[in-house]
C-alpha cells in the first residue's frame, strides 16, 4: 500500500459459516492488524471499481442506460455538482411549498373571516380580511390589528361595547354626600332668608369710605346727607360696629348662596343626558338596554330641577334604581364582548400564527427568482463539466476498442453522457459497416464484452484511483482467437501503468500473451476434489510437460511401472506442443486466420501428422517424418517414438533420458521456420 | 511385468483422490494418461478373448465394434466411447484446452473400472468354459 509497505488481506470463514459470513483483516507489515473498512476505500471501490465480472462484463450493456450512465459518471467527481443541483432543486421546491401552502392557509381565514363578518360586524375581523385579501397580504396591517393597541374606529361594535363598560352610574356614597351637600345648603339659605347680603356689603362699604374720610379730615358735617356735625367720634365708633354687622351679613349670606350653587352644580353632574353611546348600542340590541333607557331618561330628568331639596330627593329616590339598570348593562354588555371574543379570538390566534409561517414563506420566496436561475445555469455548467472531465475516458474507451476490435465491422465513434434525472443514458456512436442504427443488437457476445471492457478500463485505471491494479474475470470468453490478441495488447497497454490480473480458463490468453512476448506470469490453478486447490506458475506448454515429467519421475509414490506409462505421456504432450507453437507461429506470421489454422491444427490429430505438417508444412507427409528426425540424431527418432508408443503402453529405457531427449528435440522443433 | 488393467485403473483413482504436493498440477493429465492405458488394455482383453485380431484395428474401429461385443449393455460401449473420446484429449496436447477437471475425470475413471471389471467377468467365464 502506498506509503504504508506491504499489507496482508486475511479472509476467514468459521466451519459451516456462510459465504457472507467472511471475517477478514488486513495486517499490514510492522503495524496493528486492521479491518478493510478501516483503509477508506469504500467510496473508491465503487467509483473506481477495479473489478470486472464476467457477470458485470455481460450486463454493462443490458442493463439499461442509466446504470451504465451511473457507472462511468461516477468516476468524473460530479458528486458536488449533483449535490449543488439536488440542493438547490430542494431548496426551491421547499420554498415554493411554504408559500403554496401559506397561500392556501390564507384562503382557509379568509374564508373564516367572512363567515364571521356575515354573521355580525366587526372591526377587527374586517380589518384583517382586507389585510389578507390584498396582493401582498397585508401581513404588517394583519399584525397591526391584531396587536391589541390598534383602535378600532368608533362606530364599531366592540367599540360601542367596550365603551358601554365604562358607563359610570355615580357610586351611591358620591350621590350620598351631594345630597348632603343640598340639604346643608338648603338649611344656610334659609337662615340668610330675607336679608339682603348686597345691602349690606354695600352699606358696609359706604360706612368703610365715611370712616376712612372721618379718619382724614376729623369731625364734619355728613358729606352725604347734609346732617350738621354728621360726622363725630361717637358716630365713627356706632358706625365701625354698623360695619361689622352689616359684613356678617353679607358674607352668610354669600357662603349660603355659594354652597347652594355648588351643591346643584354638583347633582347636575350626576345627571348627565343619556350619552350617545346608548343609541349605539341599540343597534346591536342588548338586554337591559331599554330599563337602561328610560331610567336614565328619568334620572336625567332631574337635572332642570333646581329647588335643592327637590334635587336631593330625586337623587336619592332614583339612585338605586339607575345604578342597578346601568349595571345590568354593562354586563350584559360584557357578555356580548366576551361571546364576540370567544368568537375572534380562535380566527385571531389562528392569524397571527400564520402570519409568522407567512412571513417565513414570502421571506423565503423572494429568493426563487435566483434560484431558479442558478439552477439552469448548474445544469448547463454541469453538462459542460461533465462532458469536459468525460473526454478523455470516451478517449482511451475508443482506443481500447480499437486494439479489441480487429475484423469486427464495428466501429465506435463517439461516446457521451447524455441527458439528466431519468433521462441519463450513454449514448454509444456505433456503426456497422458505417451503417449507424442499433448497433448494441446487432453485436456478438464477444463484441459486446469487448465494448464493455472498452468502457471499464479507461474508468478503472484513471489516475485519480488508490488503485493501482484491475482484475478482469474471463474476458477471452465468447471472444473469436483475432479478438483475444486484441485483448492481449489492450491488456498490455494497461499494464503499463497498472498491475493486470486476468482469470480464465480459455488457453488462447496465456498462448497470445506469450506468443505476443508480453511480459506476464501466468499461474495455472487446478482444483482436485474436495476442492484442494493447487497454484503453480504455468510455464510455456513445452516447458510445463517437461518439467511435469521431470517432477513424476522424481516422485516416491508411484512404482515405476507406473512411470513408465506416465512419462511418455507427459513427454509426447510437450513435443506435440513444439509441433502447435511451431505452425502456429507460422501461419499467424503469414497473415493466416487463426480460425482457419485450429481448424487444421485440430485436423493433423496424432503425433504423426502434426510432425509432418510442422515440418514439411504437408500433414500427408508422415512418412517422412522419421527420416527427417534421424537427421538430428539417431536419438531423435528413438525418443519420438517412445513419445508416441509409451503413450499407450509402459517404455523400456532410463526415463530421465527420455525426458531429457524430448527437450532436446523439442528445441530442434522450434528451430523449424 | 506389467500391471494388469486393474492396479492401473486403482493407481489412476489415487493419484486424483490423494491431494499429493509431489504430483500438483500433474494428477489430471497423468490420472487420464493411466486411465486410457487401462481401458485400451481392457479392450485388448477383450478382443482377443472374444474377436481376436480387432486389437490391432484403430481405436475408432474398435469403438465401433464394441457395442456388438458387449451385449445386454448397450449403455456400457456408448459410456466407453465417451470416456475415451475424454480421455483421449486430455492425453494429446491441443491448443486452447485446460486438463479435464476432477469430476470429469471422476466420471470417466468410473466407466473404466466398470469395463475393466466387465471384461475381467467375461476371462473367468471363458477359462471356466475352456
Amino acid at each position: 500500500m502506498e506509503g504504508q509497505g506491504q499489507a496482508k488481506v486475511v479472509c476467514a470463514w468459521d466451519e459451516g459459516a456462510a459465504l457472507e459470513a467472511q471475517k477478514g483483516f488486513v495486517q499490514p507489515k510492522g503495524k496493528p492488524k486492521t479491518s478493510l473498512p478501516a483503509l477508506g476505500w469504500k467510496d473508491a471501490l465503487v467509483s473506481y471499481r477495479p473489478f470486472l465480472s464476467y457477470n458485470e462484463l455481460g450486463s454493462m450493456l443490458d442493463e439499461g442506460p442509466s446504470k451504465l450512465y451511473d457507472a462511468l459518471s461516477l468516476v468524473l467527481g460530479l458528486e458536488d455538482l449533483v449535490n449543488a443541483q439536488a440542493t438547490l432543486a430542494k431548496s426551491r421546491l421547499d420554498r415554493q411549498q411554504a408559500l403554496d401552502g401559506a397561500d392556501q392557509e390564507r384562503e382557509a381565514l379568509v374564508e373564516l373571516l367572512k363567515t364571521l363578518l356575515e354573521r355580525e360586524s366587526d372591526d377587527r375581523a374586517s380589518a384583517c380580511l382586507d389585510a389578507l385579501t390584498s396582493k401582498s397580504w397585508g401581513l404588517d396591517a394583519a399584525e397591526a390589528v391584531l396587536a391589541s393597541g390598534a383602535l378600532p374606529p368608533v362606530d364599531q361594535d366592540i367599540s360601542v361595547l367596550t365603551r358601554a363598560l365604562s358607563l359610570d352610574p355615580g357610586d351611591s356614597e358620591r350621590v350620598g354626600s351631594v345630597v348632603g351637600a343640598l340639604r346643608d345648603a338648603d338649611q344656610q339659605l334659609k337662615a340668610v332668608a330675607g336679608s339682603d347680603a348686597e345691602t349690606s356689603r354695600q352699606l358696609a362699604l359706604l360706612l368703610e369710605a365715611a370712616l376712612e374720610f372721618h379718619a382724614g379730615h376729623g369731625d364734619s358735617d355728613c358729606p352725604v346727607c347734609g346732617t350738621k356735625a354728621g360726622l363725630t367720634q361717637t358716630w365713627a365708633e356706632s358706625s365701625r360696629k354698623e360695619v361689622d354687622r352689616l359684613r356678617a351679613i353679607a358674607s352668610g349670606s354669600d357662603h349660603a348662596y355659594r354652597a347652594a350653587s355648588d351643591a346643584l352644580r354638583k347633582a347636575r353632574e350626576l345627571l348627565p343626558p343619556p350619552p350617545k353611546l346608548l343609541a349605539q348600542l341599540f343597534e346591536i340590541g342588548l338586554d337591559g338596554l331599554a330599563a337602561a333607557r328610560e331610567q336614565w331618561d328619568g334620572w336625567h330628568a332631574g337635572s332642570t330641577v333646581s329647588d335643592l331639596t327637590a334635587v336631593a330627593i330625586h337623587l336619592e329616590t332614583r339612585h338605586e334604581a339607575f345604578a342597578s339598570a346601568i349595571q345590568a348593562l354593562k354586563k350584559s354588555a360584557a357578555a356580548e364582548l366576551k361571546r364576540r371574543e370567544d368568537r375572534w379570538r380562535p380566527i385571531a390566534t389562528a392569524i397571527s400564527e400564520w402570519i409568522l409561517t407567512a412571513k417565513e414563506a414570502r421571506a423565503g420566496a423572494e429568493h426563487l427568482p435566483r434560484i431558479k436561475a442558478a439552477e439552469s445555469w448548474l445544469k448547463d455548467a454541469s453538462a459542460d463539466i461533465r462532458n469536459q472531465r468525460f473526454a478523455p475516458i470516451a478517449d482511451k474507451a475508443m482506443a481500447t476498442w480499437e486494439h479489441l476490435r480487429q475484423n469486427s465491422n464495428v466501429a465506435l465513434g463517439r461516446i457521451e453522457l447524455a441527458g439528466a434525472r431519468s433521462q441519463r443514458r450513454v449514448t454509444l456512436d456505433v456503426t456497422v459497416d458505417g451503417i449507424p442504427g442499433a448497433a448494441l443488437g446487432v453485436m456478438s457476445q464477444g463484441e459486446l464484452h469487448s465494448l464493455a471492457l472498452s468502457l471499464f478500463l479507461p474508468r478503472a485505471t484513471l489516475s485519480e484511483s488508490p488503485f493501482r491494479f484491475v482484475v478482469i474475470d474471463d474476458p477471452v470468453q465468447s471472444m473469436d482467437p483475432a479478438r483475444v490478441d486484441g485483448l492481449a495488447r489492450a491488456l498490455d497497454e494497461t499494464a503499463r501503468t497498472r498491475q493486470v490480473i486476468v482469470f480464465t480458463h480459455d488457453e488462447r490468453l496465456p498462448e497470445a500473451v506469450r506468443r505476443l512476448a508480453i511480459k506476464s506470469t501466468i499461474l495455472s490453478i487446478t482444483r482436485r476434489p474436495k476442492s484442494v486447490v493447487e497454484v503453480r506458475t504455468a510455464l510455456d506448454p513445452i516447458q510445463g510437460h517437461i518439467q511435469d515429467a521431470l517432477a513424476l519421475v522424481q516422485t516416491t509414490e508411484l512404482p515405476v511401472t507406473v512411470l513408465r506409462r506416465l512419462v511418455p505421456g507427459f513427454c509426447r504432450s510437450a513435443l506435440e506442443a513444439a509441433f502447435i507453437t511451431v505452425v502456429r507461429r507460422r501461419r499467424l506470421a503469414a497473415g493466416r486466420a487463426h480460425g482457419e489454422l485450429e481448424d487444421e491444427l485440430k485436423g493433423a490429430g496424432k503425433l504423426t501428422p502434426l510432425a509432418a505438417l510442422a515440418m514439411f508444412d504437408d500433414r500427408e507427409r508422415g512418412s517422412d517424418v522419421m527420416n527427417r528426425l534421424n537427421k538430428f540424431g539417431s536419438w531423435a527418432g528413438d525418443v519420438f517414438r517412445q513419445c508416441k508408443d509409451g503413450a499407450h503402453d509402459e517404455v523400456a529405457g532410463e526415463l530421465k533420458l527420455i525426458i531429457r531427449d524430448t527437450e532436446r528435440l523439442a528445441d530442434k522443433i522450434l528451430e523449424f521456420p | 511385468m506389467t500391471l494388469d488393467q486393474s492396479a492401473l485403473v486403482t493407481t489412476a483413482r489415487d493419484l486424483l483422490e490423494r491431494a499429493d504436493p509431489m504430483t500438483a498440477g500433474i494428477w489430471p493429465r497423468a490420472t487420464a494418461l493411466l486411465a486410457r492405458q487401462a481401458l485400451e488394455g481392457a479392450l485388448d482383453d477383450l478382443w482377443r478373448l472374444r474377436a481376436p485380431g480387432l486389437e490391432h484395428c484403430s481405436a475408432r474401429a474398435q469403438l465401433l465394434c464394441l457395442p456388438f461385443y458387449l451385449p445386454g449393455d448397450d449403455k456400457l460401449a456408448e459410456r466407453v466411447c465417451y470416456a475415451w473420446a475424454g480421455l483421449s484429449r486430455a492425453c494429446h496436447q491441443h491448443p486452447y484446452e485446460l486438463p479435464p477437471t476432477s469430476p470429469e475425470l471422476l466420471g470417466w475413471l468410473a466407466t473404466v473400472e466398470q469395463m475393466v471389471a466387465h471384461v475381467r467377468t467375461l476371462g473367468a467365464s471363458g477359462s471356466t468354459r475352456k
